[in-house]
């Protein structure tokens, strides 16, 4: 399975000049909506896959679904896939801080040398 | 999204992985279809009255054009999308191929199938490639992570199938089959014993030549090694039979006079004037007397309306595309002449971007590939 193998991590920003179309922070906010617009319709498509699926065995009332209490661990499942859910919806604005951050990695290594 | 093909080498996305890709995909169609258009009233109705209100004159070139359209708030929303839709397109992608990257790695060599694949860690990867990730792809083709990694042919795989919103066919091979289609309108009796691809990156267009002509001996290289690795693996998968190697189009390994036939499919564009001329001087050399070559790539510059040139350059200044610039401005006869070619023998043809009978183009209704055809 490939699950049990070493997890890798794949680059995830290009290389090269970003053009400007508004300003930089718009430009951020655009990508942001953008990106939830992506996630709520990913989201949207999975409920419909558990409603058709469940109409589809008789799985469970709606009724169910109103009255459901998460369990300690279902809560901290839930938590870390709204962390990545988060990072992804911001990831423009760790874009500038990783150059930012790069940057300033640069400086230090002249500073000492 | 009309399905991609399956095959053994195909990073399959899981539940939302898939409804991510297909939310990118509708949003692209959205884009080209509904906002895209707006570009038009937007410049005929307010920034080119404004600009012959200032100048007393309409804009004499494309460049012209770029500095009022990127002030025009209309222009920069549609621009601002459409980058970004290309940057949701690799993440989409790259999502489910780091997920099952270790296992795509275990069956690429489990694949069974024809064709071999040859390295060459000496390779260097040219400045146009490394100088930004062509089309934003994050990594580009050469990343490569150790000695079996093929994710950046897995995530071109399925990324430029979503890019072209599934216009390259559901075995994402459209311009092997329009440029194959193409030799043989031009050419239906010529035996063809070697072919060689240059710049094959995932090698679906030679891949699918070499299922069209079984006697013939096919040779693809590229420098990204990634790519190659899935290459071979995809080719194995599709019952292909090709052989990849690492090598620069513009300077290879194989001897003079090997090949029938020399192909590309959209290469030049990628590489820097320079490279194009040292590109066409190869393929003189690698040709036989009486051998073809054939590249397909995108327009040039001249024969289009500045509006026209200006549109198909946001790719340049979008979409990492910089080095197409240089391949738009080129005057091709010299090209082909310093290379060897007789200017007699060389001719540029339009070929239509469908490959089957009544099938929906590529792009728009008319839309056209040039193909750079010399005979040495």
């Amino acid at each position: 399975m490939a699950d049990e193998k070493k997890p890798v991590k794949l680059p995830r920003t290009a290389k090269g000049k970003k053009p400007v179309y508004f300003d930089t922070t718009t430009d951020k906010l655009i990508s942001m909506v953008l990106t939830l617009m992506g996630e709520v319709s990913v989201m949207r498509d999975r409920l419909d896959t558990v409603e058709r699926l469940a109409a589809k065995k008789g799985v469970f009332a709606l009724d169910d679904v109103e009255t459901y209490e998460p369990a300690a661990d279902v809560v901290k499942v839930r938590s870390e896939r709204r962390a990545a859910y988060i990072a992804r919806v911001l990831k423009s604005v760790q874009d500038e801080l990783d150059a930012l951050q790069a940057k300033d990695d640069g400086m230090n290594v002249d500073v000492v040398s | 999204m009309i399905p991609q093909k399956m095959h053994a080498m195909f990073a399959k996305p899981n539940h939302d992985e898939a409804s991510r890709q297909e939310f990118v995909n509708d949003f692209r169609v959205h884009l080209a279809s509904k906002v895209f258009p707006g570009t038009f009233p937007t410049y005929f109705g307010r920034v080119l009255p404004a600009f012959v209100k200032a100048n007393g004159r309409e804009p004499k070139d494309r460049h012209e054009i770029r500095k009022v359209m990127t002030k025009d708030s209309f222009y920069q929303l549609w621009s601002a999308m459409q980058r970004n839709s290309q940057e949701m397109i690799w993440d989409s992608v790259i999502d489910s191929v780091e997920r099952q990257l270790p296992d795509l790695m275990d069956r690429a060599k489990h694949t069974k199938g024809k064709g071999s694949l040859t390295l060459n860690p000496d390779v260097v990867v040219p400045k146009y490639h490394t100088a930004a990730d062509i089309h934003l792809q994050p990594g580009a083709y050469h990343t490569d992570s150790g000695p079996d990694d093929l994710a950046a042919g897995a995530i071109y795989d399925r990324g430029t199938y979503i890019y072209s919103m599934g216009g390259l066919g559901e075995e994402n091979d459209g311009l092997g089959r329009i440029l194959h289609k193409f030799f043989r309108k031009q050419y239906p009796d010529m035996k063809v014993a070697r072919v060689l691809d240059m710049g094959c990156t995932a090698g679906g267009s030679v891949t699918y030549w070499s299922t069209q002509e079984p006697g013939t001996e096919f040779h693809a290289i590229d420098v990204g090694a990634p790519c190659l690795r899935y290459g071979h693996a995809r080719a194995k998968a599709v019952g292909g039979n090709v052989h990849f190697s690492q090598q620069n189009a513009e300077k290879t390994n194989f001897a003079d006079g090997s090949f029938d036939l020399v192909t590309s499919h959209i290469l030049l564009h990628e590489t820097s004037r320079p490279a194009i001329y040292n590109i066409m001087k190869e393929c003189y050399r690698l040709l036989k007397p009486g051998g073809v070559m054939m590249h397909l790539d995108l327009p040039q510059a001249h024969g289009q309306t500045p509006l026209e040139g200006f549109l198909w350059e946001w790719e340049i200044y979008n979409n990492n595309e910089h080095f197409y610039g240089q391949l738009r401005e080129l005057d091709m006869v010299d090209v082909v002449t310093k290379a060897g070619f007789k200017p007699e023998n060389f001719k540029v043809h339009q070929v239509s971007s469908t490959w089957d009978d009544g099938q929906t183009p590529y792009s728009t209704e008319n839309f056209t590939f040039p193909v750079y055809v010399a005979v040495k």
